[in-house]
C-alpha cells in the first residue's frame, strides 16, 4: 500500500487532527456527579465511617491507603475528587440552531471580556453622573479612602476562571485600569459591591513566623539561635548577651575569616542597625558557598537570631530593612544552544 | 504601564529594602499623607533581601558603590574597592597639603572631606543636554534630547573612568589619576568638564533639528 507524504489540508482534516481540548455535554458531568456520590458512599462503606459526614480529605486518606502508589508526581497517583474539580468548567454552545449567536457580541472573539469592560465602563458613568448631581446640590462628597493595602485585584489566571476565556496581558492591564481609574472617584461607595468581585483579600499577617524565646546556658547568659542560608552557603549562629563585641567564625576570629571589608560590614549590619555593637559575642559555623555567600548567610543568621532579644516594632524595622529575608539568588542554568546562561555562541555568517 | 524587560527571582510583588535607620526613628506625627501610606504598604507586602554592597553604616554610600562596580574588571571587587579607598585617602592627602601651607584667610574654603568632593565633582561633570541619533530620510542627525538623572549620572562616571584609563601615562597608577581629575573637577576645570561643555556646544549647534524628537 502506498503512504501519502505530501498531503493537502482537507486530506489532513479527515485523517484525524487534533480538535482541542474534549467537550462534555452537561448530561454527562451530571452523571459524573452522581457516579461519584454513589462511589462516596460506598468508599464510606468500606472504610467502616458514616456516608453522611464523609469529608474530601476523608475520601483522600482511604484512597492511599486502598491504593498506595510511589509515584513521585502527586498529579499521577489515583484520585477521587467532584467532577466539577476534574473536568474543567466550559462555555456553553452559544448560538442557537439556526446558527444565531446568544451574545451580541460573540463575533469579538472574546464576548465576556468585551462585555465586562463594557460593563465596568456603564459603573464609571454612573459614579461620574452621581457625583455631578451631588455637585449641582452642593452636597459634600464622600471622602472615605478604602484601604488598598489590605487586598489586591484578581490575578490574570483568575479573571480567565472567571470569564473562561483566554484573555492577553494588554486586555487584563487594561481592565486593571479602568478598575483603579472607578475606585479613584470620590463617589466609587455605590458601586462597592460590583468592585469586591474583582477584589481579594491581603493576609495582613506577613509576621506569621514564631520568634523562639531565650536560652539560658549554664553560666546564665541568655542567648539566642538563628540559621541562615545564601547562594550555597548554610550558616548557623549563637548570640550571646553581656559580651563584648568578639565574633568568631568556624573558631576564627572575623578579621581573619574575612579579610575583605565588605564581608565584615555585612556580618555586623544587623547590630549596627539595632544599635547593639558591643553588647553581644557571636559563635557561628558555616560551610559551603564563597566568600560573599558565607558573609550573607552568617548576616541572615545572625538578623534571626537577634528577633528573640528586641521588641516586635524593631523585628518589623529589621525586616522593612531587608534584613529577615533569604536571598533567592542563585546562579543561573546554562541553556543548550548557549554558551552560558544568557550568552549565545558567536554568530558567525557562514 | 509595567512591562518587565528581564525577570528576577523576586515576585513582583517584593518592594525594596529601605536601610536608613533615622528614617525608623522619627515619631509617627511627622510623616506626610504619602509617607503613611507607604508605611501601610510596607507592613503588607513583602520586602526584597538587602544586596550585599548596601549597608546602614556611615561608611556606605550608594553613589560610591555604583562608582566601585563600574571600575570593577571581571569581577575583581576586591582590587575596584582597594583603588577607590585609596583614591579617597591620595584626595584627602593632597588637600590636607594644601590647607598647611595656605595662609589663614584661604583655609577655610579649602574641602578637606573626600566624600563631598567626589559627589561635587560628579555634580559639576552631568551634562544636562544628550545627543540621540535619528534616522530621517535616509540621513542620521544629531538630536539635543533630555537626559534622566540616572542616564547623566551614567555618564559623568563613564567618562571619568574613560578618562582615567587613556589618557595616563604608563607608570601612573589609577588611585593618583582619578584623585587628580575628581580635584580638577570639583574646581570645574579638567578634560571631563571639557567634553561636557564639548557636548553642549554640539547641542545648541544642533538646535535646529531639536523638533525631530517625538518623545
Amino acid at each position: 500500500t502506498l503512504r501519502l507524504i505530501c498531503t493537502t489540508a482537507a486530506v489532513q482534516r479527515k485523517n484525524g487532527g487534533a480538535s482541542g481540548p474534549e467537550k462534555y455535554t452537561e448530561a454527562f458531568i451530571k452523571k459524573q456527579i452522581e457516579e461519584f456520590n454513589l462511589g462516596k458512599r460506598h468508599l464510606a462503606n468500606m472504610m467502616g465511617e458514616d456516608p453522611e459526614t464523609f469529608t474530601q480529605e476523608d475520601i483522600d486518606r482511604a484512597i492511599a491507603y486502598l491504593f498506595p502508589s510511589g509515584l513521585f508526581d502527586k498529579q499521577a497517583r489515583p484520585m477521587m475528587k467532584h467532577p466539577t474539580e476534574i473536568f474543567p468548567e466550559q462555555r456553553k454552545i452559544q448560538w442557537g440552531e439556526d446558527g444565531r449567536p446568544f451574545h451580541f457580541l460573540f463575533y469579538t472573539g472574546k464576548p465576556s471580556y468585551y462585555s465586562l469592560m463594557h460593563e465596568t465602563y456603564e459603573k464609571l458613568l454612573n459614579v461620574q453622573k452621581h457625583q455631578d448631581q451631588l455637585t449641582v446640590q452642593d452636597l459634600p462628597l464622600q471622602k472615605e479612602k478604602r484601604n488598598l493595602a489590605g487586598s489586591r485585584w484578581l490575578t490574570k489566571i483568575e479573571l480567565e476562571e472567571m470569564l473562561l476565556e483566554k484573555l492577553s496581558d494588554d486586555d487584563y492591564s487594561r481592565f486593571i485600569q479602568l478598575l483603579q481609574k472607578l475606585v479613584a472617584l470620590p463617589c466609587a461607595d455605590i458601586e462597592e459591591e460590583y468592585i469586591q468581585k474583582f477584589s481579594k483579600e491581603v493576609p495582613v499577617q506577613l509576621q506569621k513566623v514564631v520568634i523562639d524565646p531565650l536560652q539560658f546556658d549554664e553560666r546564665g547568659v541568655a542567648f539566642s539561635t538563628g540559621e541562615g542560608k545564601r547562594k550555597t552557603a548554610r550558616a548557623t549562629a549563637v548570640i550571646y548577651d553581656n559580651g563584648t563585641g568578639k565574633i568568631t567564625v568556624n573558631g576564627i576570629d572575623i578579621l581573619h575569616y574575612f579579610p575583605v571589608l565588605q564581608d565584615r560590614e555585612q556580618l555586623l549590619f544587623p547590630f549596627q542597625f539595632l544599635g547593639r555593637i558591643g553588647k553581644h559575642d557571636m559563635v557561628c559555623t558555616v560551610s559551603g558557598g564563597g566568600r560573599s555567600a558565607q558573609a550573607g548567610a552568617i548576616r541572615l543568621a545572625s538578623a534571626k537570631a537577634l528577633r528573640s532579644f528586641v521588641t516586635e516594632k524593631e523585628v518589623e524595622f529589621m525586616r522593612q530593612a531587608g534584613l529577615l529575608t533569604a536571598d533567592p539568588r542563585v546562579k543561573e542554568r546554562k541553556k543548550p544552544g548557549q554558551e552560558g546562561p544568557r550568552r549565545k555562541f558567536t554568530w558567525k555568517k557562514r | 504601564r509595567i512591562m518587565p524587560v528581564r525577570w528576577s527571582r523576586y515576585d513582583p510583588s517584593y518592594l525594596e529594602p529601605e536601610v536608613n535607620k533615622e528614617l525608623y526613628q522619627k515619631p509617627s506625627e511627622k510623616l506626610t499623607e504619602e509617607e503613611r501610606e507607604q508605611m501601610e504598604l510596607k507592613a503588607v507586602r513583602p520586602i526584597k533581601a538587602a544586596p550585599p554592597t548596601l549597608s546602614s553604616s556611615v561608611f556606605s554610600d550608594p553613589m560610591i558603590s555604583k562608582f566601585t562596580n563600574m571600575m570593577m574588571k571581571n569581577g575583581n571587587k576586591v582590587l575596584a574597592r582597594s583603588l577607590m579607598s585609596q583614591t579617597l585617602e591620595a584626595i584627602k592627602r593632597k588637600q590636607l597639603e594644601k590647607y598647611h601651607k595656605a595662609p589663614e584667610n584661604e583655609k577655610e574654603t579649602i574641602e578637606c572631606n573626600p566624600y563631598i568632593i567626589f559627589h561635587q565633582a560628579l555634580k559639576n561633570c552631568q551634562p544636562i543636554i544628550g545627543l540621540s541619533n535619528i534616522t530621517r530620510g535616509g540621513k542620521t542627525y544629531q538630536v539635543p534630547v533630555p537626559l534622566t538623572d540616572n542616564r547623566k549620572r551614567f555618564l559623568a562616571m563613564k567618562w571619568l573612568i574613560t578618562e582615567c584609563r587613556e589618557n595616563k601615562h604608563r607608570r601612573t597608577m589609577m588611585p593618583e589619576k582619578l584623585s587628580q581629575e575628581l580635584l580638577l573637577a570639583f574646581n570645574n576645570e579638567g578634560p571631563v568638564i571639557k567634553k561636557k561643555h564639548v557636548l553642549h556646544k554640539m547641542a545648541e549647534a544642533n538646535r535646529a533639528y531639536a523638533h525631530f524628537r517625538w518623545w
